[in-house]
């Protein structure tokens, strides 16, 4: 990258702006990658609605049947689960490969490492993008009615966006120098799309289980999840989700001060 | 502020991580088994650059010759900003364009003008800066009308043409190079050699890394033998060029 100033030794914060600030290099970089996946097929992106879909229209009926709950008020809950839980767990396997898909980038110039973490995240939202529209036909079918509490879902959606940014620069970090922990990663958040409550509805939980519900990409759910439903997110969510945030920003701020210009030694 | 490049005792390790030791699970096994277990976790560091010092001016057009894994391509990543030096002291001032690899940030599927648009975006430049610069580029490159067509539908020279014309179309401080001109034709290696002469001017600085005696001989004004990460050989003086070449034993291909 064509440096204006001399400034070799930026500081760990500075370095993090630097790639930050160049939306237009991370944005176009994300669109591509989704533009070019599809350039030789029929529909184009469209297939990512499609295809999400096919999978909430397939699923709704099927799982409230065999949970023997009325559709009206699981499919919006599954809807949203799936589609949401989309967001999150691609968002954070993808991040296990942020730098190494971009190595031929780092290895060429200096590249600020940050630019590369916001081009995955962009990515994931566009995607989400093409799948949140699909909610829309399902909310209006279940006659869900939103009350002012939904503009909840955006600061919701601000702390999500600043939590996948930090994870996904440590996380990052580490799965470029232990290439295994991609594959944990990926474990994990098979486990986790079960135990957390993507398709049951956490109602059905008996007391004794409630701990279940505190695993931060719950929290999570709940907060973007219900708003859109028209109920209000649990105080319990706010707060874990809130702690989740401070944790994360610091250990990412550490891994990163520490180990920002070695991630292009272990590529 | 003119550019210039110094490098004071300058040297550059890099770990080379087996199978082994990129994984965690490994690396938690060999600490509890006390290395037993984890000979694959070794770390080997490799010394790639050792001790260098290079003073180099507005105006410097320096040739970097040696065998092939002399340390060449990691002495110009080091100068692009790369690899961070394990020792010594790097300033540089004044801004890069680095033609290293030219296959940088092209996207095989994307077409010609797209990849122009990329490139452009990771060089730095404002995407009104590169709408102005594309017709200029194109000429250049002298695609004509494959330049709508995806960049895998090229050949290597094609591709190279294409990667050395956006690279060139904005002017730098330093240029640094790796060779790979000789993969053009005539024609356009004659092109490019004024173009790499033009971005320089009079007032940056050229940092090319050659096997061709005559491009140094034509192009530089500086050479430095670099042998195993080192230095074993200088010269600064343009005339000295072509016997310092000889005996570093690098001769023309007959």
């Amino acid at each position: 990258m064509s440096q204006v100033h001399s400034n070799l030794h930026r500081s760990a914060w500075s370095d993090w702006w630097e790639g930050t600030r160049r939306t237009d290099i991370w944005w176009t970089l994300a669109w591509f990658d989704i533009v070019l996946r599809y350039r030789r097929s029929m529909l184009g992106p469209l297939w990512l609605t499609l295809s999400m879909g096919a999978m909430i229209g397939g699923m709704g009926p099927l799982y409230a049947s065999l949970f023997g709950t009325e559709l009206s008020k699981f499919f919006p809950h599954l809807a949203l689960g799936i589609i949401f839980w989309g967001f999150l767990s691609g968002t954070v396997t993808d991040s296990c490969n942020s730098f190494v898909n971009a190595a031929h980038y780092l290895r060429q110039g200096y590249f600020p490492i940050t630019l590369f973490v916001w081009r995955t995240l962009a990515r994931n939202v566009i995607q989400f993008a093409h799948h949140i529209v699909l909610y829309i036909p399902v909310a209006l079918w279940a006659h869900i009615s939103l009350s002012w509490d939904a503009l909840l879902v955006f600061p919701a959606f601000l702390l999500m966006i600043v939590n996948a940014h930090a994870l996904g620069l440590w996380l990052g970090l580490i799965c470029t120098r232990y290439r295994d922990v991609t594959q944990i990663v990926t474990s994990i958040m098979q486990m986790l799309m079960f135990l957390t409550p993507v398709f049951w509805l956490p109602e059905n939980l008996p007391g004794r289980a409630q701990y279940i519900l505190w695993n931060p990409l719950a929290q999570m759910l709940d907060l973007l999840r219900t708003p859109l439903m028209g109920g209000e997110a649990s105080l319990h969510s706010w707060l874990g989700i809130l702690g989740w945030t401070v944790v994360n920003i610091v250990v990412c701020a550490l891994l990163f001060r520490k180990y920002r210009r070695r991630v292009v030694y272990w590529l | 502020m003119s550019a210039f490049i110094s490098l004071k005792d300058v040297s550059v390790s890099f770990p080379i991580y087996g199978a082994g030791a990129a994984s965690l699970k490994k690396t938690l096994a060999a600490s509890v088994t006390g290395g037993r277990f984890g000979k694959e976790t070794g770390v080997t560091v490799v010394q790639a650059l050792s001790n260098l010092n290079i003073e180099l001016k507005a105006g410097d057009r320096l040739g970097l010759v040696g065998h092939n894994g002399a340390g060449k391509s990691t002495l110009l990543r080091t100068l692009a900003g790369v690899y961070e030096p394990t020792a010594g002291q790097f300033r540089r001032q004044g801004s890069v364009t680095s033609l290293i690899d030219p296959a940088l940030g092209i996207e095989a599927d994307a077409t010609g003008m797209e990849n122009i648009m990329l490139r452009g975006l990771v060089m730095g430049l404002s995407k009104r800066e590169i709408d102005r610069k594309t017709p200029d580029i194109v000429e250049f490159s002298g695609l004509g009308q494959y330049i709508d067509m995806p960049v895998r539908t090229y050949s290597t020279g094609m591709m190279m043409r294409l990667a050395f014309s956006i690279s060139t179309s904005v002017n730098a401080d330093i240029l640094l190079m790796d060779e790979w001109l000789s993969v053009g034709d005539a024609e356009f290696t004659e092109k490019a050699e004024l173009r790499m002469r033009e971005v320089v001017a009079g007032s940056g600085i050229l940092v090319l890394a050659s096997h061709s005696p005559k491009l140094i001989e034509k192009e530089c004004n500086k050479v430095i033998h670099l042998s195993h990460g080192k230095i074993v050989g200088a010269t600064d003086v343009p005339e000295e060029i072509p016997a310092f070449m000889e005996a570093a034993g690098i001769v023309v291909a007959a």
